[in-house]
């Protein structure tokens, strides 16, 4: 009960030994971590999916072809920025710029790690914590697809408009199923401070209590980057580049690091609330290798199994239609994510007593009467939605197929057809001797 | 006193957007500059350019329906957060309140659902 | 009251930028930029909540009225598309004249109260504020105005249900999926494997030329219709002589007659 212990929501990690300079250190030192992370992260994918597809991947530029993005960035640079006649001039070069901040806003509420020593103060490894901390992410996510629906619609041309518009209406979608899958995290850590979250999951992560709001995260992570699966605003086969199109030179080069930089942040997010954010793996904390600097270890590798994990997929897996994505969106994951809210909710409220103090015995535990009944009643619930679903479904399918005859005759359509089970074959033309004797199709052709 | 400030929050905003406005100026700057007639049209796969009408042009009604159902979750969602933070420290009222709540807003997701509000095509 | 000097720094820098936006979504031509000036307003005011320590409400009025709100005003006007050359002209005579007068005793009315107001140091914020923000907005809801917050849920129900009214067509036969367009093909015996690609030439790779056919004539099947109907189609002939004159080159022999042999 690590939230019933703390009194107030706000975050736990103490900044009060941190000088307003130290904050400028650690602000400059995060923005040139993501900045490496996302040149080494582009190398990575591409050397990933290169092996993926049985082909070396970029290994040419510096060792490994670890400087290629930095190629690449240099050789952006340099190519001509086109700025398209029809397009709105002052949205043109705001969109990029909207895009490539916001994308760096939502990290510093990152907890890399508690406190550790640092030019002779003690601060956290955090740049700083609010009590309203993952909605500032979500907020400056909303604030970011403003980027996308401007780069679209100033380019004054068809495909980015249409790119555009799909893919905000994509983000805000996905971003209502994000949401309500973090509402299951709140209600355990009592706090919306990622310092204080973390610390909530010091005895056992929230993935596992929370298995399925992690699993609505994770989908919904992927369709709020744009990424494949979900990369709908740049098929290249219907739109070819989607919103930036248009875009050329480092205006597109803005979009194509907030692309980066955002999967940087929803893994860091994942981490911070399902995964334990910086804390050891089980085992590990016994040896003394836990929070401090180490911590800034286990975070990044929990990190960069997110990062895997949007490689891994965009490696694997094709893209899916418009229609079916926002049907999964719309009316799977928000309906499930709100009954599971529910149901996790009364689970909270039974485990807190405020469904009654009854204590049942399980030899090795005592655990209470109501939480067990809660359970039991939230497994009925599953079970009868299921059943229902499986009868609406058969008799949906019953109405749809379409009616067998009772009788077929085999020759009806001029191939032999076998019939369906159930069927009588039609007798009453000797169909089958007459063909063997007189006119066989198949017999000039010997 | 809180112990928590949201001055480097700022602070690091205003990195960002400083970086992507001196990159957005820098390559605009640094490139080559070769006015070309072709280049300056709208791409649309070597074909003439569709007219494009001036303003941007009109697009479907449907994301209109889309933008409202968005606002009418995101303020469900609202309340959920403090709800669930506070939830510890309130007790069996506010659930029952929440509940009624979210049973409330799913009348009218379930109607959207049932007239079709949900499709695309 | 008085203004911490971080606080009143930070509203020296921001207050401007919030009168920009709101002058911008005044005088701003295009209703876009309008839109964008309004959504800076919004988001500076969110930070003005959060240097009051209202800092749920400020993250909600980003949330809400940034993200989701000024996204519908956005959606709205490139739906209309409203653009510069729209007719400005009043159509009600004296509006403007009558809009003035009334905005300036407004704006004197307001300038008067705020004049007379005074400011005391605030209190109960460190009380509201005992269990974290977030907390304290959470009592609120559940406690003073927990039948605000139930009427919200019918006020959302209205929403969805005006925007269904006024955005969504009915739609009055089943919609065929991909498995129905593909069983349709298929019965109909024509273009069973879809229709073919347009042309794709060394020179020219767009969807305005048409595919050539095995014989050397181009297939009219290739091109959209609508590039059909703006006459916007490029003739495959050039490409055809140029091809033929190659395998003349090479000694082909199985070229066609069609205008070849000289």
């Amino acid at each position: 009960m690590n939230a019933l212990a703390s009194v107030t929501d706000n975050p736990v990690a103490d900044f009060s030994d941190t000088p307003w300079w130290l904050s400028l250190i650690k602000a400059l030192m995060l923005f040139v971590f993501l900045l490496l992370n996302t040149l080494l992260v582009i190398w990575f994918e591409r050397r990933v999916i290169g092996r993926m597809q049985q082909r070396p991947g970029p290994n040419r530029t510096g060792p490994f072809g670890l400087l290629q993005t930095l190629a690449d960035g240099v050789k952006l640079a340099l190519k001509e920025d086109i700025v398209p006649k029809n397009a709105d001039k002052l949205m043109f070069w705001l969109a990029p710029a909207i895009a490539g901040a916001m994308a760096f806003v939502s990290f510093a509420i990152i907890p890399l790690s508690n406190e550790v020593w640092m030019f002779g103060h003690r601060t956290p490894l955090q740049l700083t914590d609010t009590p309203v901390a993952t909605l500032l992410v979500l907020a400056v996510a909303g604030v970011g697809v403003y980027g996308i629906v401007l780069a679209g619609w100033s380019s004054g041309s068809t495909y980015p408009l249409l790119g555009g518009l799909r893919s905000s209406a994509q983000v805000i979608s996905y971003e209502i199923a994000m949401g309500l899958s973090l509402v299951a995290v709140f209600l355990y850590s009592g706090s919306m401070s990622t310092s204080q979250v973390v610390t909530s999951q010091k005895s056992l992560w929230h993935v596992l209590p929370m298995f399925f709001s992690f699993i609505v995260y994770v989908i919904t992570m992927v369709g709020e980057t744009n990424r494949l699966p979900f990369d709908l605003a740049e098929g290249e086969g219907e739109l070819t580049g989607g919103f930036h199109t248009e875009y050329s030179s480092l205006k597109f080069a803005m979009f194509f690091l907030g692309e980066y930089v955002n999967m940087f942040t929803v893994s860091a997010l994942a981490t911070t609330l399902f995964l334990g954010g910086w804390q050891a793996p089980p085992g590990f904390a016994a040896l003394g290798m836990n929070g401090g600097w180490w911590g800034l270890l286990w975070f990044f590798i929990k990190l960069w199994m997110f990062m895997f994990f949007f490689v891994w997929l965009r490696g694997s897996l094709p893209r899916v239609r418009y229609d079916q994505f926002m049907r999964l969106g719309w009316k799977v994951l928000i309906p499930l994510t709100l009954a599971w809210v529910v149901a996790v909710a009364f689970m909270r409220a039974a485990n807190n007593g405020f469904l009654g103090n009854g204590q049942i015995s399980l030899g090795f535990t005592d655990i209470r009467r109501s939480l067990l009944l809660v359970i039991a009643a939230v497994i009925i619930v599953v079970f009868a939605a299921a059943w229902a679903f499986d009868v609406r479904r058969s008799r949906a399918e019953a109405e749809k197929a379409p009616r067998q005859p009772e009788e077929i005759d085999p020759f009806a359509g001029g191939h032999p057809v076998p019939p369906m089970p159930g069927q009588r074959l039609r007798e009453s033309r000797p169909a089958l001797t007459g063909a063997r004797t007189t006119t066989d199709p198949e017999e000039p052709r010997g | 006193m809180t112990n928590y400030s949201y001055g480097p929050l700022l602070f690091f905003a205003a990195i960002g957007l400083g970086f992507a406005a001196f990159s957005v100026v820098a390559g605009a700057l640094a490139g080559p500059k070769r006015y070309n007639r072709a280049k300056a049209d709208a791409y649309e796969c070597g074909i003439q350019p569709s007219p494009h009408a001036e303003g941007g042009g009109r697009v479907p009604i449907k994301y209109y329906l889309t933008a409202m159902l968005f606002i009418v979750f995101d303020i469900e969602s609202v309340f959920l957060y403090p709800f669930a933070v506070a939830f510890d420290r309130m007790g069996l009222f506010a659930l029952i309140e929440m509940v009624l709540f979210i049973l409330t807003v799913f009348v009218a997701y379930a109607y959207v659902w049932r007239r079709g509000g949900l499709e695309w095509d | 009251m008085k203004l911490g000097g971080a606080e009143s720094t930070l509203f020296a820098l921001a207050a401007p930028l919030s009168v920009i936006g709101a002058l911008a979504l005044l005088f701003a031509r295009k209703a876009v930029h309008a839109a964008m000036g309004m959504a800076l307003t919004m988001v500076v005011l969110g930070i003005f909540y959060i240097a009051q320590q209202a800092e749920f409400l400020g993250v909600i009025q980003i949330f809400v009225y940034s993200g989701a709100v000024m996204m519908l005003f956005l959606f709205v006007i490139m739906l209309v598309g409203v653009d510069s050359s729209d007719s400005l002209v009043e159509t009600i005579r004296g509006q403007r004249w009558a809009g003035l007068l009334l905005g300036l005793a407004l704006a004197a009315l307001g300038l008067a109260t705020i004049g007379k107001a005074t400011f005391p140091a605030g209190t109960g914020l460190d009380r509201a504020n005992s269990q974290g923000n977030v907390s304290g907005i959470a009592r609120l809801i559940f406690g003073n105005y927990v039948w605000v917050f139930e009427a919200t849920s019918a006020l959302l129900i209205t929403a969805a249900l005006g925007a269904m009214m006024l955005a969504h067509r009915e739609r009055l036969s089943e919609r065929p999926s991909q498995a129905d367009w593909s069983r349709a093909r298929i019965k109909s015996g024509r273009n069973v494997a879809g229709l073919p690609a347009p042309g794709v030439y060394a020179r020219h790779n767009a969807v305005d030329t048409p595919a050539l056919l095995p014989d050397g004539s181009t297939s009219e099947l290739s091109i959209s219709r609508v590039l059909k109907a703006r006459g916007q189609v490029a003739t495959a002939d050039k490409e055809l002589a140029i091809s033929q004159e190659l395998e003349g080159e090479t000694g082909d022999m199985t070229r066609r007659g069609n205008g070849d042999d000289k």
